[in-house]
């Protein structure tokens, strides 16, 4: 059998503590480590936020906190969850796996990819800071919508709010960059762009939309600074500017900043889902032109967010919407047809992908009615649309991101984490997450907007406002068994061996944890599944040996 | 596992509903609240008509796919047997081409279905017949009634009521004093962005006599929750003679300035029920402190004595955020209402001898500030 044989360049021999290595490291997946702690550090932060969010509105009546209180508890939850934990934990995933998936030593600039992670504690502690500030932490919510961003009404923890995130803005820009550099030019021999996993097409098409979106977002949160600190008006409509304008800019960064927090989950789920069905995924190539679809789409829909501002030109933003449905359908079709015909293993990382399938599905469909502009009048801005995008993003990535977790986690550590805790938390985790956001479709059907401290107890919706806090408290339940899971599967879970879930793709064919240098041998690369075509080169009738592998393209 | 998470929220959700009664009612109950409010305009019964169309498709859309996903999963499991692979299939090019062209039609249709919708409810006449103009400003609603070439301002409503005649179009024209503002009703179906320096406006005919609840859905700060106001869709003949009433009131209130008007300068109230109060010094024999601050009352419960006018010293500590009191009985007639008017202010208010009881006092602008005043 023919091997590349790597020649790993030679590190700094000497001692250093650990804390020290941790601190200075520019080892990727040290590197991708961190963005996972860091990423689930602010994770249980925003989500404390949350519960208080859900004690207040568990009843009618101003029971906990004060509606300043209120408001900045919801702003640093959603900018937190978005900015510090969906967006840098998929990042974190992509750093770790990427080079390995690739057969690459590591990221293209090593140093860069330190720099871009050390600016994120940076800017999610100014962020959080706003806390400390005269006047509380910024409290028009994740959009910041002017002009009640504007210095007239927000204080000092808007300016913290801004700078906070310019830095994590900074951070996701110099990533995509190396991202891109590294897909494109560190390959291993063999591994042609349509034999990359399609969790590295996702990061790939994620990192074109953060290059981008990001410096569009940047410079309006710069137009917000100068606003606010030098006397500018760019977003002030008694002095020549204009209020929407800054809807316009956000919007053109924060909806492809949707997909920058779903398409990489939907690459995990990828690789995840035909290795547990022992299947090659159904239609690669489909694959790798709706995530394309998705991306380029993903540009022209911003403005579905203003159907209401009367500013915009409703019928293009519509069909535009409704559209980029279609690629998102193709996904879901070749993911069944994927567990179609398959043999499919029950185990906690397939169980958080079917978690994904299901949930991600109902947040897609009900993305649906908002794309009807008239429906979108009566749902806009109301609770319906806090289900929707917390089906998308907490149903779709953060269930995606768990399974990420119980599926590398054996090849970071070296140990599995354990399967009935896995399971519960699972249980805990879908039934916690249903009974708190289905219940929000109602109470926006039934005319509840979003971001209200108190609601009459005469409005009718004191019920579904309870039975969704009891669902909140469900999902910070489940927390407990992941963390103590994480505990003791680092000092006692089993031995995981290179490749424990049978996988396809090259990271498997390391040592786990894998060397600082990723790889002593790489097998070769003939297909998108060199494991697999490795693991039955004998048994494959009608080949032998390196021939192994499909002559012909996959999918094609 | 996934089939024992779904048994469990099911028999959860069918147990709280067995908790509270029959439970076949309660399930039609459920059904009803996956469907907005019923509608109670006509633009809003066209968009519950795409709603049902959409929710439709919606819902086969979803037990399509939910049930691929549940047959995979029952019938794939891996079995002890399965030592073989199973088939490796990489792909079938029609099966991607069905399952792209399929969606692609579906999601046309629902553009052009909503496209011809919007197209109705989107309509703006400008000559319509009832013109009025809400005005938001943190955190409260005004409306002005204006002249039918909609150039003039007839009369300001302080009151966060708008009085509108059922069967007329009414043209809506929305001003921000400050920040964005939504104007929404859900029994409309419908809401649009307030948006400073630009005036938006759409037109909405209530199809039925009633009183229906509005809110701002477009955070705007601290106040945000407490914004609401209530569309009251009345008879066109009982519509006129009050319009033409309210006319009259603002028509003799400025004839006689200065003597009546407050200090802050804004118009007294319109639609004042027959015990107004005239801002006065003239003290009951006890005096009250109320103070609102933070659209909030600071005072929850008052004590007066029974059959003696007393006075309540109104401290509005909201800058710029109007507030009144309006005292209502049992049967929530107002018995006394005082002048709504902005902070930092205070105002007495006279208030008349009431009767024994037990009375909650609102703020008219903001009705979730309340309180229980006692008398005896």
């Amino acid at each position: 059998m023919a091997t590349t044989v790597l020649h790993p360049p030679t590190t700094a021999p000497g001692y250093r503590s650990g804390l020290y290595e941790w601190v200075t490291t520019t080892d990727h997946k040290k590197i991708g480590i961190l963005y996972l702690v860091n990423s689930f550090i602010f994770f249980f932060f925003a989500g404390l936020l949350a519960l208080g969010v859900r004690a207040e509105l568990a009843q009618p009546g101003i029971q906990f906190f004060a509606p300043t209180t209120y408001n900045e508890l919801f702003t640093i939850h959603g900018s937190v969850m978005i900015f510090l934990f969906i967006i840098p934990i998929l990042a974190g995933f992509g750093n770790y796996v990427v080079p390995l998936m690739i057969g690459a030593p590591d990221m293209a600039f090593p140093r860069i990819n330190a720099l871009s992670f050390w600016m994120l504690p940076l800017g999610g502690l100014m962020i959080a800071a706003g806390f400390l500030a005269g006047g509380g932490a910024a409290a028009a919510g994740w959009t910041s919508y002017t002009p009640l961003s504007e210095a007239k009404y927000m204080g000092v923890g808007e300016d913290l709010w801004i700078l906070g995130l310019v830095l994590v803005g900074t951070s996701s820009i110099l990533g995509a960059v190396n991202f891109l550099v590294t897909i494109f030019k560190l390959r291993a021999p063999g591994m042609t762009m349509f034999r990359i996993p399609i969790l590295v097409w996702t990061v790939l098409v994620t990192a074109v939309l953060v290059l981008m979106a990001t410096p569009v977002f940047t410079s309006a949160l710069i137009m917000l600074f100068i606003d606010r600190n030098y006397g500018g008006h760019f977003f002030d409509p008694a002095s020549g500017g204009n209020a929407i304008l800054w809807q316009n800019v956000f919007w053109f960064y924060s909806h492809p900043a949707v997909y920058v927090m779903i398409l990489p989950a939907m690459g995990m789920i990828s690789e995840i889902v035909p290795v547990f069905s022992r299947k090659p995924l159904f239609g690669y190539r489909a694959f790798v032109f709706a995530t394309a679809g998705i991306g380029a789409l993903g540009f022209s829909v911003w403005a579905h967010h203003m159907f209401t501002t009367g500013s915009v030109y409703l019928p293009f933003f519509s069909l535009m919407t409704a559209l980029i449905g279609v690629p998102t359908g193709v996904k879901f079709f070749n993911w069944i047809a994927t567990m179609i015909r398959g043999q499919l293993r029950f185990s906690t990382p397939f169980l958080f992908s079917l978690g994904f399938l299901t949930m991600f599905l109902i947040g897609g469909i009900n993305g649906a009615f908002s794309a009807a502009v008239p429906v979108d009048f009566a749902l806009h801005d109301t609770y319906w649309v806090v289900a929707h995008l917390h089906y998308v993003l907490f149903g779709g990535s953060v269930f995606g991101v768990m399974a990420g977790v119980y599926y590398w986690f054996p090849k970071m550590t070296g140990r599995m984490l354990n399967e009935t805790i896995g399971k519960i938390q699972f249980v805990l985790m879908f039934v916690g997450f249903n009974l708190t956001f289905f219940p929000m479709h109602m109470l926006g059907l039934a005319g509840m907007p979003r971001r209200i401290a108190d609601y009459s107890s005469a409005a009718g919706w004191s019920e579904l406002n309870l039975l969704a806090s009891i669902g909140g408290f469900t999902i910070a339940t489940s927390m407990l068994p992941f963390l103590w899971n994480i505990f003791v599967s680092l000092r006692n879970g089993e031995i995981a061996g290179d490749d424990p879930w049978e996988a396809n793709t090259l990271e498997w064919a390391t040592s786990s944890p894998p060397p600082p240098y990723n790889f002593d041998r790489l097998p070769p690369i003939r297909s998108e599944r060199p494991l697999f075509d490795l693991r039955h080169a004998a048994s494959t009738v009608g080949h032998a040996g390196a021939a192994a592998a499909p002559a012909t393209e996959p999918g094609a | 596992m996934l089939g024992i998470a779904t048994l469990v929220v099911v028999v959860v959700f069918l147990g709280i509903l067995a908790a509270r009664g029959n439970v076949v009612d309660q399930l039609g109950n459920v059904w009803g609240s996956f469907f907005p409010p019923a509608a109670t305009s006509t633009q809003g019964s066209e968009i519950r008509g795409l709603y049902d169309i959409v929710f439709l498709l919606a819902a086969i859309i979803f037990l399509l796919v939910e049930g691929l996903i549940v047959f995979a999963v029952v019938r794939y499991r891996r079995k002890p047997t399965d030592t073989e692979l199973p088939p490796q299939i990489h792909g079938n090019n029609l099966l991607e081409v069905i399952w792209t062209l399929v969606p692609t039609l579906l999601v046309l249709f629902l553009f052009f279905v909503s496209w011809r919708t919007l197209n109705d409810v989107d309509r703006v006449d400008a000559a319509a017949p009832v013109q009025v103009r809400a005005v938001a400003a943190r955190f409260q609603w005004s409306f002005e009634y204006l002249s039918p070439d909609g150039k003039q301002i007839q009369f300001k409503q302080f009151e966060p009521k708008m009085f509108v005649p059922v069967g007329q179009k009414v043209h809506l024209r929305l001003q921000s004093a400050d920040v964005i503002h939504a104007f929404y009703v859900p029994q409309f179906l419908f809401k649009r962005d307030v948006v400073p320096g630009k005036e938006n406006s759409f037109d909405f005919t209530a199809d039925q006599a009633g009183t229906f609840r509005g809110q701002c859905a477009e955070l705007c700060g601290e106040g945000h929750f407490a914004m609401q106001f209530t569309v009251e869709a009345v008879p066109p003949d009982q519509f006129q003679s009050w319009l033409q009433q309210q006319i009259d009131n603002a028509a003799k209130q400025s004839q006689q300035p200065a003597a009546s008007a407050p200090a802050s300068g804004q118009p007294p109230a319109s639609g004042q029920p027959p015990a107004s109060a005239a801002p006065s010094g003239q003290a009951g024999a006890t005096t009250l402190a109320l103070t609102a601050k933070g659209i909030a009352y600071e005072q929850q419960s008052l004590e007066a004595q029974a059959q003696a006018p007393f006075t309540i010293a109104f401290d509005n500590q909201d800058d710029g955020i109007p507030h009144n009191v309006d005292i209502h009985d049992q049967g929530g007639n107002s018995v006394f209402k005082g002048q709504i008017f902005p902070g930092v202010a205070t105002q007495n208010y006279a208030v008349p001898a009431l009767p024994a009881g037990t009375y909650q006092f609102v703020c008219d602008v903001h009705p979730n500030m309340t309180g229980t005043l006692t008398v005896k």
